[in-house]
């Protein structure tokens, strides 16, 4: 028999793999590997090879780069921008990118004006960096960027312009295409101009861009404000520009100084040039011939010479002076005045420029007292001016003068001095005796902090009293209204100075030349209260030559036009039947066209070379009479008071009750004054009154001090 | 040997499940806690993202405005160009006709003492450019 064994299941019982519990582990198991195999390899990626991944996350997401800050700017006392820097674009080549480089050089070169080979050249100097040229125009720049070459690229520089041009070239100086100052301030203040990078950290992602930035900010650099005033510098340039297309001279210079503070308002030479492409330039063009060119100043240093004297109590301006008949000797030497005068006062002598009469004085003075007074007045001797190169001049040391030198001396030879020290000399005279450090920078301004130079503490240092320099201005103004410097007289305002032709000394015959001469005129204006020095030279003007004749109309227009523009009050009356009203437009010469002055475009500019004849100036209209202008007077003149014997409140009061401004010397009682009692003066005009003690006013009048 | 499987015929139908309310809430819980820390986690990430767009915009926004300044400083420089005194004096002389004032054209006058002056304004420094 066959037996048959039934087995019921049911559910509950022992399980096998086919059940779904065992398929839901096995799946459990297999999914827990796997997650485990994913946190594994997380734990491997995010811990063990966290420094790896990490720094080079940080090399393809890093950059670091330089950032540049502008130089910073240079202003006129105004706050009107001279010089500037803005960024422009520099073009280089990435060579091993470029596939076909002859093509690309025939491309930027047709662009650039420059042949083809030169950019061939440059590209191929280097395999993986090459210029190919650096601070373009901005339209030279859109077009090569236009081309879409590959391999060129451009990189933002700082240029630097000058949007003025020529204006005040020679003391802004001009810079390198690094941007590093080659002259001028540029040069001289470098390093505070220049500013310092900084660095820039930026975060990239994968298309390369920024999503981050860190930056260390770089140093603006030091803004610089000049004393100039871009308007007076314009004035002083055009009417240098004027002189020397009159007379054809090789070289010029006209300074333009507040003689009370010495602020230089305009600096000025002839031939200059244009720092926007300096480079284009002739060397000579860009000398400062205001601080560092030396000549024989000639017959304007014997206001050095009569300074002295007076100072000195040795002459006065009365006294009479025997010019036999304008020839003199010294030591062996023979010197003849330009005319034979004979009997003339001091103040004639210099009104006239008599050499015989200025040697007599000096000979009077002594070698010793003399060379103290022109060291006093600054001369062999830096200024201290703040531009670059400034010259010493030439004084001998006094063992090494020669018998023949005080006189040579005294008539303005043997001694070389400079522009800037002829104009701080005559500025003494003005201000009241006391020699002013003259400067260009009058503050330097960093964010909203501005500074003084440190050289501006120093105080001016008195050469000669108060009453010695009243009396030179008295004497000086003589020199306009009768001597030589007539063509240096102002409408509606009183004018001082003196004339100088001085023979060039000629290396080649070792003499002084008899057809090479610097004429000068330096002089400064109202006399009362001085507001300006103005100083002319031209060097070696053709026909007429003397300085009375071609610096001193320089000086007047100069002078006239400075002065209305300071609006300097007016202190002697316009005559009424000199008006006359300019209406007629200006006639068209060869000047200046607007084309050459209209829309200023960086790096354009044109090139001025030395042999370049400075543009004419447009002839000066014919006057056209016009009916007179009625003056509302300012207050008429009123008789100087007479100090003399007061005491130093009694002269103040007086003084203040009449409106004039004091200018009080000494103590005790009133010796001297001026101007003198009774003199025609006009309220706000300063009075010099000289005080002693010990000696009474009888006595003073005795000694012929007080008339 | 043969097997039979048999299948127990059980109806459920009067079994009644009892509410367990402790188990419900203990779920709310949980349910509630997970949904918390989802939206956190939410929030975090689109903070994230959103951070990181702004920095882009941040970005973008500095380079506009590294731009405008050198576009700034472009046009301070033509300005100073157009304002040259040479280039004024040679409009006013050549295109205007203007001519300079003879000394007794200008005629200085005595201001009443309420009178306000206009005068020229200096033009301001700009701070350092950063």
């Amino acid at each position: 028999m066959r037996h048959t064994t039934v087995r019921f299941r049911v559910p509950g019982d022992q399980m096998d793999l086919q059940s779904p519990r065992k398929r839901i582990m096995i799946v459990a198991a297999l999914a827990a590997i796997w997650t485990a195999a994913v946190f594994g390899r997380l734990a491997y990626l995010q811990l063990y090879c966290y420094s790896d991944y990490y720094s080079r996350a940080q090399h393809q997401q890093r950059l670091i780069v330089d950032v540049g800050a502008s130089r910073a700017e240079i202003f006129d006392r105004n706050l009107h921008p001279l010089a500037m820097s803005v960024p422009v674009d520099s073009a280089f080549a990435v060579p091993f990118e470029i596939a076909d480089p002859d093509m690309v050089a025939r491309l930027i070169g047709k662009v650039l004006d420059v042949p083809a080979d030169d950019i061939a050249t440059r590209i191929a100097s280097s395999h993986s960096f090459a210029w190919i040229v650096r601070k373009l125009p901005p339209e030279k720049a859109e077009r090569i960027a236009a081309m879409n070459l590959r391999g060129i690229y451009f990189q933002r520089e700082g240029g630097r312009f000058y949007p003025k041009r020529e204006l005040a070239a020679h003391v802004l100086g001009y810079v390198d295409i690094d941007e590093k100052g080659l002259g001028g301030i540029e040069y001289s203040l470098d390093d505070a101009i220049r500013s310092k990078p900084g660095k820039m950290l930026i975060l990239a992602d994968a298309h390369r861009r920024w999503y981050d930035s860190n930056d260390k900010a770089p140093d603006a650099g030091t803004s610089v404000i000049l004393t100039l005033d871009e308007k007076i510098q314009y004035i002083a340039e055009k009417e240098l520009a004027q002189a020397i297309h009159d007379t054809q001279a090789k070289a010029g210079t006209v300074i333009v100084e507040n003689p009370n503070s010495g602020e230089l308002l305009a600096v000025a030479n002839w031939p200059t040039f244009n720092p926007n492409a300096a480079k284009d330039s002739a060397p000579e063009s860009r000398v400062d011939r205001a601080a560092s060119s030396l000549y024989e100043p000639g017959s304007v240093f014997k206001i050095v010479t009569l300074s002295a004297a007076i100072d000195q109590g040795i002459t006065t301006p009365d006294e009479v002076i025997d010019c036999q008949n304008g020839a003199i000797y010294i030591a062996g030497h023979r010197i003849r005045d330009h005319k034979s005068y004979g009997n003339l006062t001091v103040s004639q002598v210099l009104a006239n420029s008599s050499d015989v009469g200025a040697i007599k004085i000096g000979l009077r003075l002594g070698a010793p007292k003399f060379y103290g007074y022109i060291s006093a007045f600054g001369f062999g001797q830096p200024t201290g001016v703040d531009l670059p190169g400034e010259s010493r001049g030439k004084l001998r040391r006094l063992e090494n003068w020669t018998p023949v030198s005080v006189g040579s001396i005294s008539m303005g030879q043997e001694v070389g001095v400079t522009p800037l020290q002829m104009t701080a000399a005559v500025s003494a005279i003005a201000n009241g005796g006391l020699i002013v450090r003259p400067h260009v920078v009058r503050e330097f301004r960093r964010g909203n902090q501005t500074t003084e130079p440190q050289e501006s503490q120093q105080p001016p240092r008195r050469v000669i009293r108060a009453t010695t320099a009243a009396a030179m201005r008295r004497m000086l103004e003589g020199v306009v209204l009768e001597g030589t410097g007539k063509k240096a007289k102002l409408e509606g305002y009183t004018s001082a100075g003196k004339t100088g032709t001085a023979q060039k000394y000629d290396p080649d015959t070792g003499r002084y030349s008899t057809h090479d001469l610097i004429a000068s005129f330096v002089g400064f204006a109202p006399i009362s209260s001085p507001a300006i020095t103005v100083y002319v030279q031209l060097d070696s003007p053709a026909g007429a030559h003397e300085g009375g004749q071609v610096a001193a109309p320089a000086f007047r227009r100069v002078a006239q036009q400075v002065l209305a523009y300071l609006d300097v009050p007016r202190d002697v009356p316009v005559a009424g039947e000199k008006l006359r009203a300019s209406r007629a437009p200006v006639a068209n010469g060869k000047g200046d066209t607007l084309s050459d002055m209209s829309d200023f475009a960086p790096m354009q500019a044109p090139a001025a070379t030395a042999d370049a004849v400075p543009p004419p100036v447009t002839a000066r209209p014919e006057p056209v009479v016009a009916p007179p202008t009625v003056e509302i007077a300012e207050g008429d003149g009123i008789p100087a008071p007479n100090l003399l014997g007061k005491t130093v409140r009694d002269a103040t009061e007086a003084c203040l009750k009449m409106g004039l401004v004091p200018v009080l010397v000494g103590t005790g009682v009133a010796t001297e004054q001026s101007p003198e009692p009774g003199a025609t003066i006009r309220r706000g005009n300063r009075v010099t009154v000289q005080f002693s003690r010990g000696e009474s006013f009888v006595s003073a009048a005795a000694r012929g001090k007080i008339k | 040997m043969s097997e039979f499987y048999t299948v127990k015929q059980i109806d459920n139908s009067r079994l009644v499940r009892v509410v367990a309310p402790n188990h419900l809430r203990e779920c709310a819980r949980v349910v509630s806690l997970g949904a918390l820390i989802a939206l956190c986690a939410f929030l975090y990430a689109w903070q994230h993202f959103e951070t990181i767009q702004l920095r882009y915009e941040l970005e973008s926004l500095r380079s506009e405005r590294a731009q405008a300044g050198e576009l700034n400083q472009e046009l301070r420089l033509e300005i100073a160009g157009l304002r040259a005194p040479g280039r004024i004096d040679v409009i006013a002389r050549r295109e205007l006709g203007l001519t300079a004032p003879v000394p007794g054209q200008v005629a200085p006058m005595d201001l009443p003492p309420n009178a306000v002056v206009a005068e020229a304004r200096p033009a301001d420094v700009p701070a350092a450019q950063q």
